[in-house]
């Protein structure tokens, strides 16, 4: 609750710090990130002019469900529910909504190189169905499992290799590198679950808001446009190398977008996207249940697992999705977009969760600093006298 | 030590009699210094062009020998520039029979429909041209829009201002006006 609070706090400054100097630092200069226009969704999209600062923040709502395995849907009741015996479960996921709040900072040092910040706060909930034992011992279908707090903190630099224009390029391309910080967690612990003795056990990879480990982020970024279009590819690999406290760690994801956007009205863009991601398996169970025996039938690690949230094979896979979305710009420095995603190939590792649909929402807002050409204007060149 | 100090007193004392026998060029200085015009260290030529105008018609840098030019660089994707053409247009209205030209070049690199949609849409008379290749941006050094640039009627560059600016003002017109004076 307190992190919560502080969240909100945070971005309440944020918008108050945008929106007092905003008057001023509108001198009328066009930039030099012109024809650099990305999705906001992308990492690193949206880069600030040289000196200046963007503050974006961004209400995610993703619904996931049904069960998939591989390419094929599941049935919970006929085909997973039974006995926790590794192939059948005690308690199986039906659908999972999450409300992510990101909020991001990003400061342009020079004409190539930019870092960014940010930072999420989650809410995940999962609805439960029990098998017929547990339904008649605590007398309901099942529960809805939740979890909220503060996700991992990433930090991202980006720094343009190429570029064959200054004023308004139409070909660049940049590298991206940073780290996700564990600032969320990876101990979330059940606390309204039915069944007794559960409350106080860990809950499943899905439900922590943190992978618990320093994770390297490194990617590329291909930049195009051909008035009104804008278009190009970005990949991004997010590598898990070490083994968190509790002595697992998350597979690497691989994500890599494709973006075509087409500028409607000066201050509208109409936006599609093909996103695909390969995310690997867990390594293995956390210390709670490997040990410990916590998701395990009957508490001990040899019990098969009660749900296969718990297994770590059970995750990951391959996606492609479809986001389609506009931006648009209300007033200058302001950008708003929204986009909606949905799935269109998913082939995944095990029984889980496959993604429904998602629906996102970003405001984002540049603020200049009196280093921004917007406050100085670009100095007059010395090659003609001045 | 002294003797330096007064020298400069008498030379500026002298400067300020100088100024204020001519009150026009203290006023012109100042009217640059509003519109935050900077002024060449060096006066040099600016560089020709030759580029076609929304009428099909190729225009020269040439063809304004004589008259005082606002040369402005903008782009249908430039807000700010689309911003400041309208005040342009005044200008031009206000000060073309009096041999001050305004000349705006568009350096959109594709659809010079969009260009000539937005002159005929806020009714721009005065030259309009294209610049698709960017050399004449490039001549010119542009790094950002709109870039406006005076040159005198012998076709020496006077004054860079980088960003929007109101063209129609007191100011704006008083530092025309002299540019077309100093003939
Ligand atoms: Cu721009």
């Amino acid at each position: 609750m307190l992190k919560k609070n502080l969240l909100s706090l945070l971005i309440a400054n944020v918008f108050l710090l945008i929106f007092v100097p905003l008057s001023q630092a509108y001198i009328g200069l066009c930039c030099a990130h012109c024809g650099g226009n990305m999705p906001l969704n992308i990492p690193g999209g949206g880069i600030p002019e040289t000196h200046e600062f963007r503050f974006k923040v961004s209400q995610m709502f993703m619904v996931m469900g049904p069960l998939r395995d591989g390419t094929r849907d599941l049935d919970n009741a006929a085909e997973l529910l039974g006995p926790a015996n590794g192939t059948t479960f005690a308690v199986t996921p039906e659908e999972m909504r999450t409300y992510m709040t990101m909020a991001s900072v990003a400061y342009s040092f020079t004409d190539d190189f930019a870092m960014m910040a940010m930072m999420s706060y989650i809410r995940n909930e999962m609805d439960m169905q029990f098998n017929t034992p547990l339904q008649s011992s605590t007398g309901t279908r099942g529960f809805t499992m939740t979890s909220d707090g503060q996700s991992d903190l990433t930090v991202l630099g980006k720094y343009r290799l190429y570029k064959d224009d200054n004023l308004a390029p139409t070909k660049q391309a940049s590298v991206l590198f940073g780290l996700s910080l564990p600032t969320g967690e990876i101990e979330k612990e059940f606390t309204n679950n039915p069944v007794n003795g559960q409350n106080g056990t860990i809950l499943p990879f899905r439900m922590q808001t943190g992978s618990g480990t320093v994770d390297p982020i490194i990617g590329v970024t291909l930049q195009s446009s051909t008035d009104p279009w804008w278009y190009g590819a970005n990949a991004q690999l997010e590598a898990h190398v070490y083994n968190n406290d509790q002595g697992y760690r998350r597979g690497s994801e691989l994500r890599y977008d494709f973006y075509l956007m087409r500028q409607v009205h000066s201050r509208v863009v109409l936006l599609g996207e093909l996103q695909g991601w390969y995310e690997g398996t867990f390594n293995r169970e956390p210390y709670r249940g490997r040990i410990l025996g916590e998701g395990h039938a009957g508490g001990t690690p040899s019990g098969g697992f009660l749900s296969p949230l718990f297994d770590p094979k059970n995750y990951g896979g391959h996606k492609l999705a479809v986001t389609l979305g506009l931006q648009f710009q209300p007033i200058p420095l302001h950008v708003v977009e929204m986009a909606a995603t949905i799935p269109i190939y998913q082939d995944l590792n095990g029984p889980q969760l496959r993604d429904d649909y998602m629906l996102q929402f970003t405001y984002y807002v540049e603020l200049p600093t009196k280093k921004s050409r917007r406050y100085t204007g670009f100095k007059a060149p010395k090659e003609l006298g001045f | 030590m002294k003797m330096t100090a007064r020298l400069k007193l008498t030379l500026m004392t002298t400067a300020l009699l100088l100024g204020s026998l001519h009150p026009s060029v203290w006023a012109h200085q100042q009217a640059f210094e509003n519109m935050g015009i900077t002024k060449p260290r060096v006066e040099k030529s600016a560089p020709g062009f030759a580029l076609q105008d929304i009428q099909g018609n190729m225009v020269n840098l040439e063809d304004f020998r004589g008259k005082a030019i606002l040369l402005n660089f903008w782009a249908t994707w430039c807000e700010a520039c689309k911003e400041e053409l309208p005040s342009m247009q005044r200008l031009y209205e206000a000060l073309s029979s009096q041999g001050v030209e305004v000349v705006a070049i568009s350096i959109d690199r594709r659809n010079f429909d969009r260009v000539k949609k937005y002159a005929k849409e806020y009714n721009l008379t005065f030259p309009v041209l294209w610049d698709p290749e960017q050399k004449v941006r490039k001549h010119y050094y542009i790094m950002g829009l709109p870039t406006t640039y005076l040159i005198d009627p012998n076709g020496r560059l006077k004054g860079f201002a980088s960003g929007a600016r109101v063209w129609d003002s007191p100011d704006s017109i008083q530092a025309l006006t002299s540019l077309k004076e100093k003939l």
